[in-house]
């Protein structure tokens, strides 16, 4: 198949002839990739923590520093006398340190245990009415003792409007960069039909289908998204650990990693970049097809 | 004796849209199978648009096409491509790709059509020996006469065994002799039952072959070499 290799390899040529044309095509593809894979992983930690944090309706109630194990324990009696509170569960300083070890990985917390153990006793307080979440927590922190009350919850609460915020901000991003890709693309591709004129124009004299004319400038769309599909894995692969780590200096969480997800969005990122790509290719083509002979050339 | 009919124009008109012009006027035109046929008329004639109609490059505005046994007028345009590997096509300024060789050139057309590489390599040489240019396989068009590049058009046209050939000025671009010698291996080849039509500003050439003239003016036939019709012209 020399001569479909020989369109295919000047495809490739033309690729780079057209350079700022084809950079232009991967760089939009690849801006509304990247920006996918972004809200996907924010979506997909925003609603883990959302989950971890604020479905639990119970808030973390953390004891001075300096009480004994004796004194906190009984402060237990003071959180449950306070209006609006079902429950108070004692947690003990190692079963607290447990717990985090299980939800941010063991490396951490090795020298943090007893004696070691930063952490306070608490309790795990369960709320009867949340919608006097505010008010109850100002009660608590009116005993004596109590040194401060998680605000997860309500972190949690912001992040999910802010992230569902982003999201519909994204998703219209992306449509309008996956809009512009498909323009951009298809000029690309024309341009390289243009290139080729004169070849296309023997191809059908000689009695070549429409679809075999097609094929060599469907693979340089379906290149384009291939490209941009991997450059934009590559990308999220070497940007989220860094944003995840520095977010993590913030809010402490086991968040979810890119590595974890790679495969499915790898996958769905060529599906999508082979999709646009031959799409794109797909409307300048059959444009250009109808013309015959002379009309192909401008003679 | 009546033969087959490969072409047969039936009162067919065509005004190209873009500016209005009547290029062919109610023309009426029976080519049998086996036939030699020169075309001959003035710059402006209708000549190319004749041949146009007969590849399907243009449509008629009126009138019915049969080529081959294929009713053109109402050929959807997927099948287009069924009926050109019917015909083999021959270009006054050759067409050749240039940054193939005379081999890759011809075997192009099978190429395209989708023919297997085992079937080009045996094909492709005999066509270029039936040529004569069994020795520039691997040349470029560049480096070759206009007579030779002639000649690989011709070969292009042929690899793929069409019932038809069509060949418009075809000699246009190329010196006296050279052109005697193209007509002269189109003759050969419609001997071997390839029917062949040559669109030819060069009257002495048409006078040496003998063959049937049809010659167009302003859009009409205007004279016949084998229609009785015309004969008291
Ligand atoms: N694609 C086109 N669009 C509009 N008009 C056209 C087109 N092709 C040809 N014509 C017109 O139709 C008429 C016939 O043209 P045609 O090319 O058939 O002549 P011809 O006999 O081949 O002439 P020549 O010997 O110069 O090649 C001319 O007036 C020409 O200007
Ligand atoms: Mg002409």
């Amino acid at each position: 198949m020399s001569s479909f290799g020989y369109l295919i390899k000047e495809g490739f040529k033309n690729l780079f002839h057209n350079r700022l044309m084809t950079l232009a095509s991967l760089g939009v593809l690849i801006s509304c990739l990247v920006l996918t894979g972004s809200a996907v992983m924010l979506t997909v930690n925003v609603s883990n923590i959302v989950d971890s944090v604020g479905d639990n309706n119970s808030t973390k109630v953390f004891l001075d520093d300096n009480l004994t194990e004796l004194e906190a324990v009984y402060k237990g009696k003071e959180l449950k006398a306070l209006d609006n509170i079902v429950d108070a569960q004692f947690v003990d300083k190692d079963d607290a340190i447990q717990a985090y070890r299980e939800q941010l990985g063991e490396a951490v917390f090795a020298n943090m245990t007893g004696d070691d153990n930063p952490l306070p006793y608490s309790f795990n307080v369960t709320m009867d009415d949340l919608s006097r979440y505010d008010e109850t927590v100002n009660a608590i922190k009116g005993v004596s003792g109590v040194a401060s009350v998680s605000s997860h919850r309500e972190v949690a609460q912001k992040l999910a409007s802010l992230s569902s915020f982003i999201t519909t901000m994204s998703l219209w991003i992306i449509l309008a960069l996956a809009i512009i890709s498909l323009f951009i693309i298809s000029n690309t591709i024309r341009m390289t039909m243009f290139a080729h004129r004169f070849e296309i124009s023997i191809m059908k004299s000689v009695g070549a289908t429409n679809a075999f004319v097609r094929v060599p400038f469907i693979v340089e769309g379906v290149i384009i998204g291939l490209v941009s599909a991997a450059a934009s894995v590559g990308i999220l692969y070497l940007l989220s650990d860094g944003v995840i780590n520095s977010v993590q200096s913030i809010l402490n969480f086991r968040y979810t990693r890119f590595t974890e997800i790679i495969w499915p969005v790898a996958g769905a990122f060529c599906a999508a970049g082979v999709l646009v790509g031959a799409l794109g290719s797909a409307v300048s083509i059959s444009r250009s097809l109808k013309h015959e002979g002379n009309e192909i050339l401008g003679w | 004796m009546k033969g087959i009919t490969m072409i047969e124009f039936k009162n067919v008109s065509k005004v190209y849209d873009s500016n209005g012009v009547h290029a062919l006027d109610k023309v009426s035109i029976n080519i049998q199978k086996g036939e030699f046929v020169f075309i001959v008329g003035s710059s402006g004639a209708g000549k190319s648009t004749f041949l146009k109609l007969i590849m399907r490059e243009e449509q008629p505005t009126s009138g019915t096409i049969v080529v081959n046994g294929m009713h053109l007028e109402k050929m959807p345009r997927r099948k287009v491509p069924y009926l050109r590997r019917t015909m083999g096509i021959v270009f006054q300024d050759f067409r050749l790709i240039s940054k193939m060789t005379v081999y890759e050139n011809v075997a192009f057309a099978m190429r395209c059509v989708g023919k297997k590489n085992d079937v080009i390599k045996k094909r492709v040489p005999y066509i270029l020996e039936l040529v004569g240019l069994g020795d520039k396989a691997k040349d470029h068009p560049s480096e070759l006469s206009g007579g030779e590049q002639q000649r690989v058009s011709l070969a292009r046209a042929l690899v793929n065994n069409p019932a038809l050939i069509i060949a418009d000025e075809p000699t246009g671009n190329i010196d006296p002799e050279m052109s005697y010698e193209i007509i002269q291996l189109l003759s050969e080849i419609n001997k071997r039952g390839t029917t062949v039509l040559v669109v030819t500003h060069e009257h002495e050439l048409v006078k040496s072959f003998g063959k049937r003239v049809i010659t167009i003016d302003d859009g009409r036939v205007v004279s016949d070499s084998d229609d009785e019709r015309y004969v008291a012209i």
